[in-house]
C-alpha cells in the first residue's frame, strides 16, 4: 500500500492545449511547444522561472525530445525528465510535477506532452514477438473482450454503449480543440464498420496528434510568482499505481477492466473525499466500454450500472455526473503524451468556470483518471 | 522438426507438432498459479515457485471476433480471439479456431489446439502456436 506525505499543497496555475488532430506540417516539437507556450502565458509565469519540467511521451522520436523542444524558449538551464508510462504517460508527468513541488524540493514545474500516433491498430509489444502470432496484442480487440464481457454479466444493450459515444460528440461540437466534432445518432455508431466484435469503429478513439502542458505551483509560493489567485486550482490528490491484480497474474491484465480501482481508492482517501462528492470526470474512454469500467472503477455509480446511468443522461452535460466533458478520447482523440494533461486541462477549465458552452454549472470538485498498457493508472483530483 | 512460439509457454510433447501442454508456475507458498514463466509471485512476491503443466481445457471467458487485424498477424481475417480461463485460474488470450460464430458463448468449453504458422514475408519463421477449439 502506497504511503503518502504530502507536504505543500500545490495548484494548478496555468493550462494549455494545441488542438488534437492530424498536423502532417507540425513536428512533434512543434505541438508540444504551441502546448507549453499557451500553458505559460495562461499562468503568467516566466519561462525563465521555470525550475523542472517533465514531458510525457510515448512513440519515439529521437533522443532527448524534452530537451529539444524546450530549448525553443530559451537555454535557463532547466532539469527536464521524459517521461514514458503509455497512455499514462502525460498523466505521470503530471503527477511527477505535483510530487515535485509538494515535498518541497520545487517551488514551481512544468508537465507537458504531446504524440503523432500513427494511423491504424495500436499494439503493445516489439515486433516479432510472440504475441504477434499468438493475435491477443490489439489495443481495440482487448476493449471488445471486455465489452462481450460486460454486456453478457450486466445485460446492458449495445445501444447504451453506442450513447457513450453519441455523448462524446455532442460535447466536442461545442470545443475547438477536439480531432472529431460532427455529431452522430446512435443508429450511425452501431452501423459503422466492426473492428471488432461487438465494438464498431466509432465507438474507437481516434489515434491523433496533439499537445498538452500545465503550469503547477505551490500554494505559498503563489504571490512570489505573481499568479492570480482567483484561477489557481488546487491539486487535491495524486495518485499513480501499476498492476496489482490479487494473484491473477498478469496474463490478461491488459485486459482486466478494473484496474483503477486502486488508484481511485488511494486518490479519495489522500484528498479526504468520496466519489459522492464528484461533480465532473475526465476518464480513459479508448473505447466506449473503457468509459463505463472507469465510471464504474471510481465509484461514480455501483458495478454493472455505468451503462443505465449513461442511458438516462446522468454522465452526460446537464446530468449530475458528466463525464468526458470535452468529448473524451473518443472525440478529442488520443495523443497519448498528451491525453492526461488534457484531461487535467478540461478539468481546471470546468472548475474555473471558463468552459464556455460545455460549463457545468458549480463544478468544485474534478477527478481526471488516465489508464495505460503496463496496467498504470493515474487518478487525480482537482478542486476549486 | 517444429519449434514453439514461445517455449517458456508451450512445451511440444512429440515431432507431431499437434500435442503439446501450456507451461505456468505454481506458488508454493500462497497456491496461486501464472501462466508462462515467473520469477516472483505476482500475488504474495515469493521466489518459491515451482513449474506445472496447465490444463487442456477450459472456458470462455469472453472472445471477439477481430475484423481489422493488428500489424503483422500472420493468419485469416476475421479471426475470433477467446480469451480463455483456465481451472488453475489464469486467462489465455489465443485464437479460437473450427467454430461457428454464431455458435460461440460465454462459459463454452474449449480445448487447447495446436497449428503451425509463418509469419508473412519472413523465410524459416514457422512456429507451432496455442489455440482454443470448441469441445
Ligand atoms: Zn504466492
Amino acid at each position: 500500500m502506497a504511503q503518502f506525505r504530502p507536504g505543500r499543497d500545490v495548484m494548478v496555475v496555468g493550462v494549455g492545449l494545441h488542438a488534437f488532430g492530424r498536423f502532417p506540417e507540425q513536428n512533434l516539437s512543434d505541438l508540444a511547444r504551441d502546448a507549453v507556450v499557451d500553458a505559460l502565458r495562461d499562468s503568467g509565469v516566466p519561462w525563465s522561472a521555470i525550475p523542472v519540467a517533465y514531458f510525457g511521451h510515448v512513440y519515439y522520436q529521437g533522443m532527448s525530445i524534452g530537451e529539444t523542444t524546450l530549448a525553443q524558449l530559451g537555454l535557463t538551464g532547466v532539469p527536464i525528465i521524459n517521461v514514458e508510462n503509455a497512455c499514462s504517460s502525460g498523466s505521470t508527468a503530471f503527477w511527477q510535477a505535483y510530487w515535485g513541488i509538494t515535498s518541497g524540493v520545487f517551488d514551481l514545474a512544468l508537465a507537458f506532452g504531446a504524440e503523432k500516433v500513427p494511423s491504424g491498430p495500436v499494439t503493445v509489444t516489439a515486433e516479432n514477438s510472440p504475441a504477434r502470432y499468438i493475435g491477443g496484442d490489439h489495443m481495440m480487440a482487448g476493449y471488445a473482450l471486455r465489452m462481450k464481457r460486460y454486456m453478457e454479466e450486466t445485460g446492458a444493450p449495445a445501444s447504451a454503449l453506442a450513447q457513450v459515444s453519441v455523448k462524446a460528440r455532442h460535447a466536442a461540437s461545442m470545443n475547438p480543440y477536439a480531432h472529431r466534432k460532427e455529431t452522430y445518432s446512435v443508429e450511425d455508431v452501431l452501423n459503422s464498420r466492426l473492428i471488432a466484435d461487438p465494438l464498431t469503429l466509432y465507438q474507437c478513439c481516434p489515434t491523433s496528434e496533439g499537445g498538452a502542458a500545465a503550469v503547477l505551483c505551490a500554494a505559498d509560493a503563489l504571490d512570489t510568482y505573481g499568479v492570480d489567485r482567483s484561477r489557481a486550482i488546487r491539486v487535491a490528490a495524486a495518485a499513480l499505481t501499476s498492476g496489482n491484480y490479487n494473484g491473477r497474474g498478469s496474463d490478461h491484465s491488459a485486459f482486466s477492466p478494473y484496474r483503477t480501482e486502486p488508484a481511485a481508492l488511494q486518490a479519495y482517501e489522500m484528498a479526504g473525499i468520496g466519489p459522492e462528492d464528484v461533480d465532473i470526470a475526465q476518464v480513459h474512454d479508448a473505447a466506449t466500454i473503457g468509459e463505463l469500467q472507469q465510471i464504474e472503477a471510481l465509484h461514480l455509480t455501483p458495478f454493472g450500472e455505468a451503462w443505465r446511468a449513461t442511458e438516462e443522461g446522468r454522465t452526460a452535460l446537464g446530468g449530475d455526473i458528466p463525464v468526458n466533458t470535452d468529448g473524451g478520447l473518443l472525440a478529442m482523440g488520443h495523443p497519448f503524451g498528451a491525453s492526461g494533461i488534457r484531461m487535467v486541462h478540461e478539468t481546471v477549465t470546468q472548475l474555473r468556470g471558463e468552459a464556455g458552452p460545455r460549463q457545468v454549472e458549480n463544478a468544485r470538485v474534478g477527478v481526471a483518471q488516465c489508464s495505460g498498457a503496463g496496467d498504470v493508472t493515474t487518478v487525480h483530483i482537482l478542486t476549486r | 522438426m517444429f519449434v514453439s512460439v514461445d517455449e517458456k509457454c508451450l512445451r511440444l510433447t512429440d515431432d507431431s507438432g499437434e500435442r503439446g501442454v501450456l507451461l505456468g508456475m505454481r506458488c508454493r507458498q500462497c497456491g496461486v498459479h501464472v501462466f508462462g514463466p515467473a520469477t516472483f509471485c505476482q500475488s504474495c512476491t515469493s521466489s518459491d515457485l515451482e513449474s506445472v503443466e496447465l490444463a487442456q481445457q477450459g472456458t470462455l471467458f469472453s472472445y471477439t471476433i477481430v475484423r481489422v487485424p493488428p500489424p503483422g498477424w500472420p493468419g485469416q481475417v476475421p479471426y475470433v480471439l477467446g480469451e480463455v480461463e483456465l481451472p488453475e485460474g489464469p486467462h489465455v488470450l489465443a485464437e479460437v479456431i473450427d467454430c461457428d460464430h454464431d455458435a460461440l458463448r460465454v462459459g463454452m468449453s474449449v480445448t487447447l489446439a495446436l497449428q503451425p504458422v509463418e509469419m508473412e514475408g519472413v523465410a524459416n519463421s514457422e512456429r507451432v502456436v496455442y489455440k482454443w477449439r470448441p469441445g
